[in-house]
């Protein structure tokens, strides 16, 4: 047996061979919204039999004109039909609102056809004669049928399951022949997935949903079937503006990228030559670091300071802040001698302020990656977390730590150096490091906390930990001076118990204030 | 009601006129508004549907006859070609047949406008009359609705 395969393997010319060899390749059309084709691993497969369900208001139709607007040429026109819907005449007035919408394609490009006559005074077989017919005369790449549920739900008012299935059958074969890449649209509600012959022939089956969480509203998009390719499953949120749909992957669109970490173990400045000096030499390249504290202990001010440092060597960075505004920050920076303004002129920085109360958390993580991109971004503040979470609408927290942690995961796997800041009470009774479970978030932390000394109240600094190696476990008096965060002192030697913010005094040194204590 | 813009009369006399000039296979005293509906309705027909198209012609012709009286007896019938009695035809003079044939014809027109712009429309109007002059048209200022460029 063996000796008659090779026998006609030799008989088999070269080239055939390798034909026989190869898989077929499954050419994919991108869809023309953002986000989505990374959702989808690349596009949508060409010749394809796909379905747009869901609700109405969903924005399946807006999707469907995306699709065709990206993809319809003269060469390979797109063919879209329209069945008791929303009418051809009001679909265009409102759909060419979008910057997507070429007029100039319209005729040639992109054809509407109204179905609805057909529809309504005959059967299947005239819906089928009319579909293949037009598709025949133009021979179109595309073709879009919305709504489909309508041609379904006036054809099954007189025809059993079975006419049905062949029906959907013949079009989905049809289609396929002619080389189109099809869009079934329709209404449909998650419970009819089951039963219904349109799913199973279906090759993509694209989900659009509208969730409603106290008084927010978030469009998302499923992925519920993707035929011989893979996509990235859950939900995605989906936004429409005035350029159409935009889709924000849950992997924010790292699934597919490599990770770039360059110089792991190269440790970087945070401009603070006592704090480099505990963190072991700085913070890992790479590293997401943790500042944790309470109000006006000058997180943001050593945050600041990161960024400045990093200008300093020539690395960009970028600053999404939640509370202060940016002038706030510009000013406090240049308080500090840091001349930001500069940076951003330049293109070396970007203060992000979002505080969009109806944006998810991907759309919010989204902006920050945009700007990364635009700056080249090796250094990143969020300032701060807990606004951050504040900032997103209430049906978005509960996705805010997955997000976040694949965020921080794929920047710092790229090499971005991210600080974030975390307010926190102080209890004087314990050194808590934040409310969020942070050690899957960060690689280090840092703790500022409030401490009551000879009547003051004073601020020091511990370094919680170091993933990247070893650093001191000294817990260090600092100032916020014209330079910023200063540590003073070598280690409070003569106090105990300094960690709950209410130390003992264990030896009898005198001691001279950091700051001038008041006189009365 | 307005009459529609001058602009869209303009073009509606040129769409009358072109119609006109010619071989046509309807009755000599037919409108020429006839001419130029029935050239344009399997083209929006397609677009739109039929009934779609009945519906939009209908309202063009209550706009019309608003200033046009003898365009009440005209009708739409359910394919969506316009019907009207020989006697009628015969008995309006040419001038105020043709200024009723402006009046409906630009009264469509307007509505297109109203829904699709001008741009969208004056294409469809290019696609159906593709010899037809229309380049020194002014419809960037002025008409309702329609998308600022």
């Amino acid at each position: 047996m063996k000796k008659q395969n090779d026998a006609a393997k030799r008989n088999v010319p070269k080239k055939v061979e390798v034909l026989l060899a190869g898989k077929v390749t499954i050419h994919k059309i991108p869809t023309g919204v953002r986000g989505f084709d990374d959702i989808l691993g690349g596009g949508i497969p060409e010749f394809s039999f796909n379905i747009i369900a869901g609700t109405p208001g969903c924005g399946k139709t807006t999707l469907a004109h995306q699709i065709v607007f990206a993809n319809a040429t003269e060469k390979k026109p797109a063919l879209y039909f329209t069945v008791l819907g929303e009418p051809a005449i009001k679909m265009l007035r409102y759909q060419q609102q979008y910057s997507f919408f070429d007029e100039s394609k319209l005729g040639k490009a992109i054809r509407f056809i109204n179905l609805s006559d057909v529809v309504l005074e005959k059967d299947l077989d005239a819906v089928f004669h009319e579909i293949s017919k037009q598709v025949a005369a133009i021979g179109p790449s595309l073709v879009v049928v919305d709504s489909f549920r309508t041609v379904v739900r006036k054809a099954t008012s007189g025809v059993g399951d079975l006419e049905m299935q062949s029906f959907i059958q013949r079009v989905a074969q049809f289609l396929s022949s002619w080389e189109a890449t099809t869009f079934l649209v329709g209404e449909y509600v998650q419970e009819e997935i089951r039963d219904n012959p349109l799913f199973t022939i279906a090759d993509g089956l694209f989900w659009l949903s509208q969730l409603v969480e106290r008084n927010s509203v978030v469009r998302k998009l499923q992925i519920m079937k993707s035929r011989g390719h893979d996509s990235v499953p859950g939900l995605h949120t989906i936004r429409i503006s005035a350029d159409g749909m935009q889709a924000f992957s849950r992997t924010l669109g790292f699934a597919n990228k490599k990770k770039t970490n360059p110089t792991r173990g190269r440790r970087l400045s945070v401009g603070i030559p006592e704090l480099d000096e505990m963190m072991g030499g700085g913070i890992v390249e790479g590293d997401s670091l943790l500042v944790a504290g309470p109000s006006g202990t000058g997180k943001s001010a050593l945050a600041t300071q990161f960024i400045g440092e990093g200008l300093r060597h020539g690395e960009p960075g970028i600053i999404a802040i939640f509370e202060e505004r940016p002038p706030g920050y510009t000013d406090r920076a240049d308080s500090f001698g840091l001349k930001f303004e500069t940076s951003q002129k330049k293109g070396k920085l970007e203060i992000l302020y979002l505080r969009p109360l109806d944006l998810s958390v991907d759309e919010m993580m989204q902006e920050i990656l945009d700007a990364i991109e635009r700056v080249g971004a090796k250094r990143l503040v969020i300032d701060s977390l807990v606004g951050f979470e504040m900032a997103l609408a209430p049906g978005f927290r509960a996705d805010f730590r997955e997000s976040l942690y694949r965020m921080i995961g794929a920047l710092t796997g790229a090499g971005v150096t991210i600080l974030s800041t975390v307010e926190v009470e102080d209890t004087f009774t314990a050194l808590s490091f934040s409310h969020y479970t942070i050690s899957f978030l960060t690689d280090d932390i840092i703790r500022m906390r409030y401490v009551e000394i000879d009547g003051q109240l004073r601020k020091v600094i511990v370094v919680i930990k170091m993933r990247g190696g070893n650093h001191s476990k000294d817990i260090r008096e600092y100032v916020i001076t014209d330079k910023g965060v200063v540590v003073i002192h070598p280690r409070q030697t003569e106090y105990a118990r300094l960690s709950t913010g209410l130390p003992d005094r264990i030896s009898q040194r005198e001691e001279v204030a950091p700051e001038p204590k008041a006189t009365k | 009601m307005n009459p529609a813009a001058p602009q869209t009369q303009d073009l509606a006399k040129r769409l009358i006129d072109y119609e006109m000039s010619g071989d046509k296979s309807f009755e000599p005293k037919a409108p020429a508004v006839f001419y130029v509906c029935e050239t344009l309705r399997p083209h929006l027909s397609i677009f739109m549907g039929d009934t779609g198209f009945h519906a939009l012609l209908s309202r063009a012709l209550v706009l019309a006859y608003a200033h046009v009286s003898w365009l009440q007896a005209v009708q739409v019938k359910a394919d969506g070609s316009l019907g009207v009695s020989d006697k009628v035809a015969e008995q309006v003079a040419p001038e105020e047949m043709h200024a009723g044939s402006v009046a409906l014809v630009s009264q469509l027109l307007s509505l297109l406008m109203a829904f699709i712009g001008a741009n969208l429309t004056l294409r469809m109007v290019r696609e159906v009359w593709p010899k037809l002059s229309l380049n020194d048209l002014e419809f960037s200022k002025g008409d309702k609705n329609e998308k600022a460029k």
